[in-house]
């Protein structure tokens, strides 16, 4: 004879689930929790990650020239500073466009600039810098590559930024690397326990289960089903508590936050991943259990 | 169908059986009788596959058991029908769930479980209370119910441990009397009992075990002469 496909036992974790109802409620509302804490980091990372992206967009270089340098050596010199890898675009200002520029930026304190005299500015060249070379280290080598060209003065970029934004997002990353981690296994703890439960409670149906001739995927599929459901439900639930704090955010405390861009909720991949290792996760539980149970 | 050759058990060094050597055709009814302690529960639940022996060979339906992977034995168990002293009904499901249930174990499709589960239930004349659960019936009425339970899957063996162990003399007399029409149909039954007064009534094959070993078989010749024509079961002619 057949055995029975996955609506079989679907249907049985439906009703193992309601017969032991309030430790399943339990167990999905510490998932719930956990995962919360898990979407929660997951969004600071991507939000982050996003806006580094986008600070990296934005990073520019500033190579400073020499006086008196002919045209001919400007030229040379931008030609070698766009053939740098990592180097999108080179602008040149003049120093003259420096000092309006300067002028803008003190508006209402110009008065600051009167006495300068001659314009103490220099000439430069503004680099755009490619967002996958804008990391700290990528970003020093470079500049130290360019101080070394014929004509360079200086070379300036927002090194403390660069340096703080990747310390954070590695610090985010990392940390929360450990901490998913450290909540799977919380998940696995807590799906083991309520299978474990569910386990004993139905020990006698069990054992005689095993005297009639029932396979171990019989027995045991409706638990590991079971857990599954849980953690994938817990899940989501997170997800949807998530969803819900996210957009009760004041709009002003998102731009305080995130500046004009806004933060962006998890991408759908994200949500789908995060059910779908949810719902591995409870598997894991289930057969720890079940495991021990059987052996 | 059933062949026990040397077949011997221990439990922490202490024989519980020693050399059981016995055959049971197919279509037979045999008694498996003995004191507490004479190895009867052990030697059926050896042939169950819920315990293993320690030596000897066993073969059951052609399979020997000592080969049988843990994977393959409850396909061994489809095959053979077990009624328990205590019933072993589940006491929140309905009489008809706990027949279904054991459809389902073996992959009945949704469609022939409720004919099927009635059917077997007929047989054993509960099938006015296929509604109940098991805490509302009798001890006699319970055990029919596990009957029908062990028939439902139309095993080629029923085995059964002190089946009229917690019964009444009356519904005792119920159960072998169902025992021996499943017989009738062609079910080999293998019945360990220590009701002796029924075992002399009902006039079958007698394998009487003392410590362990068979001291007689009504269908082999005298093992233990010491035992013949002294009352015991196994003087009973087959």
């Amino acid at each position: 004879m057949r055995g029975y496909g996955p609506v079989f036992y679907l249907v049985e974790a439906y009703y193992g689930l309601r017969a032991n109802g309030l430790v399943n409620l339990l167990a999905m509302g510490t998932i719930t929790m956990a995962m919360l804490i898990v979407g929660c980091s997951l969004l600071v990372f991507l939000n982050l990650r996003s806006a580094v992206g986008a600070m990296g967009e934005r990073l520019e270089i500033s190579v400073y020239l020499k006086d008196g340098l002919t045209d001919q050596e400007k030229d040379f010199l931008v030609t070698r500073l766009k053939a740098e890898p990592g180097v999108k675009k080179a602008v040149f200002q003049s120093k003259t466009e420096a000092l309006d520029l300067l002028r803008k930026e003190l508006k209402g304190q110009e008065a600051l600039l009167e006495g300068l005299g001659e314009n103490p500015l220099p000439d430069s060249y503004e680099l755009t810098i490619d967002s996958r070379s804008s990391d700290a280290a990528k970003m020093d080598a470079l500049s130290k590559r360019i101080e070394k060209l014929h004509g360079v003065a200086d070379v300036s970029y927002g090194r403390e930024s660069v340096e703080v934004l990747d310390r954070l997002l590695r610090m985010v990353t990392y940390g929360g690397m450990v901490l998913a981690a450290l909540l799977g296994v919380t998940v696995v703890f807590i799906i083991s326990n309520s299978v474990r439960l569910a386990l004993y409670s139905r020990g006698g149906e069990i054992e005689l289960m095993q005297w009639i001739g029932a396979t171990r995927s019989f027995i045991t599929g409706p638990f590991l089903v079971e857990g599954m459901l849980v953690a994938a439900i817990g899940t989501a639930l997170s997800l949807g508590v998530l969803a819900g704090l996210f957009h009760a955010i004041p709009r002003e405390a998102v731009h305080f936050l995130a500046g004009p861009g806004g933060l962006e909720f998890l991408p759908s991949w994200v949500i789908a991943y995060m059910i779908g290792g949810g719902a591995l996760l409870g598997l894991l539980g289930g057969l720890v259990s079940v495991n021990r149970f059987l052996e | 169908m059933i062949h026990l050759y040397r077949v011997s058990k221990y439990y922490e060094g202490i024989p519980a059986l020693r050399e059981i050597t016995f055959s049971v055709d197919k279509g037979e009814f045999v008694f498996v009788t003995g004191p507490s302690g004479a190895g009867k529960s052990t030697l059926l639940k050896i042939l169950f596959c819920a315990e293993r022996a320690d030596e000897g060979q066993i073969i059951i339906q052609g399979m020997n058991t000592f080969r049988l992977g843990t994977s393959s034995i409850p396909y061994l168990r489809r095959n053979m029908g077990f009624v328990f002293q205590d019933y072993k009904l589940l006491p929140h499901k309905t009489v008809y769930e706990n027949i279904a249930l054991a459809l389902k174990v073996v992959g009945t499709p949704y469609g022939d479980i409720e004919r099927r589960a009635l059917v077997a239930l007929k047989k054993v004349g509960m099938d006015n209370k296929d509604h109940l659960t098991p805490p509302k019936l009798s001890g006699g009425e319970q055990q029919r119910v596990a009957i029908a339970r062990a028939l439902v899957n139309e095993p080629q063996i029923l085995l059964a441990d002190e089946p009229t162990g917690s019964l009444d003399p009356q519904a005792g007399q119920e159960v072998f009397r169902l025992f021996k029409d499943i017989n009738m149909k062609g079910t080999t039954v293998l019945v360990a009992t220590h009701d002796w007064e029924t075992v002399r009534k009902m006039q079958r094959r007698i394998v009487a075990m003392e410590r362990g070993r068979i001291v007689t078989d009504s269908k082999e010749p005298v093992l233990n002469p010491a035992k013949a024509g002294t009352g015991a079961p196994g003087a009973v002619p087959a």
